[in-house]
Formats: C-alpha cells, structure tokens, sequence
C-alpha cells in the first residue's frame, strides 16, 4: 500500500487520508482481523477491491459505505470525512493565497 | 499513542455512535452552553468538541462562524487540545499556547493564532471521555481554580442535554 501523494499543505502538515490511513486506523481500534474485515466489507459495498482503493473519489466511496455500517465503525469513518474534509478546506485556501 | 490509549477505545467510540453525537441535530441544543462558557470566561470562541480516535468533532461551537473550523466542524486529533483530558480525564488549561512544549508547534497556534486554551471533560454516565468543554482565545491568559469550576459546571449541564436525548 502506497500513501497518498497528495500535497501536503504548508504549514499544516497535512496529508490527505488514504486507503493505508483508513484500514490503519480500523485496526488500531478493532484490531487487526476485525479491523481488516470492517475495511474489506466496506470496499465490497463500494465496489472496489480492498488494497486497490485509489485516492480522491474511489476512496471517499469507501469511507462513505464505512459510515453506513453504523456504531463505533462509523464513528472511526466521521474520523476520516474530517480529515479529508479540513485538507480540502485548507488546501482550497493556500491555492488561493499562493495564486 | 498505544494500545491501551482511550482515543482508541472501541466502546468510548461506541458510546459516542449511541449518544448521536455525530449528528447535526446536536448543536442547537448545546450552542447556548458554549455561548455562556465564553461570555463567562471572556473569551471569543467556545466549543463542544467530541473526540474522536482521529479527528476532533464540533457537536456545538460559539464564535467559529467564518472561520474554517466553522466549515469543516473539526480538525486532526493530533492538532486537538482536547484529546488530553480524554486521556487524563481531568481538566486542561494552556495560558500561553506559544511556549507550551506541546502545542508550540500545533498549527492552530503556528497558523491560526490561538494562544490561550481551557477545557473540561465531557464524562457519560457510563464512564466515557466524550470530548470537552473548552474555551479559546488569541491572546495568552491566566485562568483561575474558579474559572474552571465555571467549565466544570457547564460541562455537567451539556452532559446533562446530550444524555437527554439519549433517554428521549
């Protein structure tokens, strides 16, 4: 699994999750089988393969079909929308200032 | 972080989920507490914040309005003053972020100027951390025993609306 290789954003030092940050993130909280099941069933709802989830749309897909499995799962997947949503937030607005 | 960290707890995530914290529905119910924890204590911005294992959640706000974290309604953990007290459970003051050994280099006070910080924790009835109640300023500050009982007290009153909504 790569990392995303997305911009990291000046000053903020911040990344863009991806498909290694989310799976990472399941494990640390289920655990690694548990954890690693919760990411694999969410990419099948999705459609994609688990392993083989590509940054931007695909990915946000699958945290989206994260979200939907409810409870604690779902709590982890808000984790991601958040991080996701502050980078676009604040690398809209370091493209801005640097324009 | 470690395994044994409460950021990670799975039932302190469950807890969360059974609570709605998530949901937008939550912050007309609290935004009042966190309009008087600044008026109270002076400062611009308060906020009801859920701690998620990766991010901070703002499930009711006073003062973000036009400002970023009003559009996203969160932010990494790792920028969170909050997360302490999930992991201590007691409250956390910072009256000069910009010299604190954690926080100097956190890019809320780096890039967006917070200099002064005081928070409680949020505990449920079963236990949990949920977040905090804090305040936020841009200048660095002193706050007294008696301006955290002021917190400890509105922390009781949000705890008390979050868990009503639960039994409602």
């Amino acid at each position: 699994m790569q990392p995303s290789t997305r911009t990291v954003i000046p000053g903020y030092s911040l990344r863009p999750p991806g498909e290694a940050d989310a799976r990472a993130a399941l494990q640390r909280v289920f655990g690694e089988e548990r954890g690693g099941e919760r990411w694999s069933q969410a990419c099948r709802a999705a459609g994609l393969t688990p392993g083989r989830v590509e940054d931007g749309e695909p990915f946000e897909r699958v945290v989206e079909a994260l979200s939907a499995q409810g409870g604690s799962t779902a709590v982890v997947a808000r984790s991601m929308e958040i991080r996701l949503r502050t980078y676009a937030r604040l690398a809209a607005h370091a493209a801005g200032a640097s324009r | 972080m470690t395994a044994h960290d409460p950021l990670y707890d799975a039932a302190r995530l469950q807890e969360i989920a059974d609570l709605d914290l998530l949901s937008p529905e939550v912050d007309p119910t609290l935004a009042d507490v966190a309009a008087l924890a600044a008026e109270r204590l002076g400062l611009p911005v308060s906020l009801i914040s859920v701690v998620l294992d990766e991010a901070l959640h703002v499930a009711g706000a006073h003062g973000i309005d036009g400002l970023w974290l009003g559009e996203t309604r969160g932010h990494p953990v790792e920028w969170s003053f909050c997360a302490t007290s999930v992991r201590t459970r007691d409250a956390f003051v910072v009256e000069s972020a910009a010299t604190h050994p954690e926080h100097a280099t956190n890019p809320l006070v780096t890039q967006d100027g917070v200099r002064c910080y005081a928070g409680v924790p949020l505990i449920s009835s079963r236990g949990h951390v949920l977040g905090n109640l804090c305040v936020v300023g841009l200048e660095e500050r002193s706050f007294s025993p008696a301006d955290v009982e002021v917190l400890r007290e509105l922390a009781r009153e949000a705890v008390r609306r979050i868990e009503a909504r639960r039994a409602a």
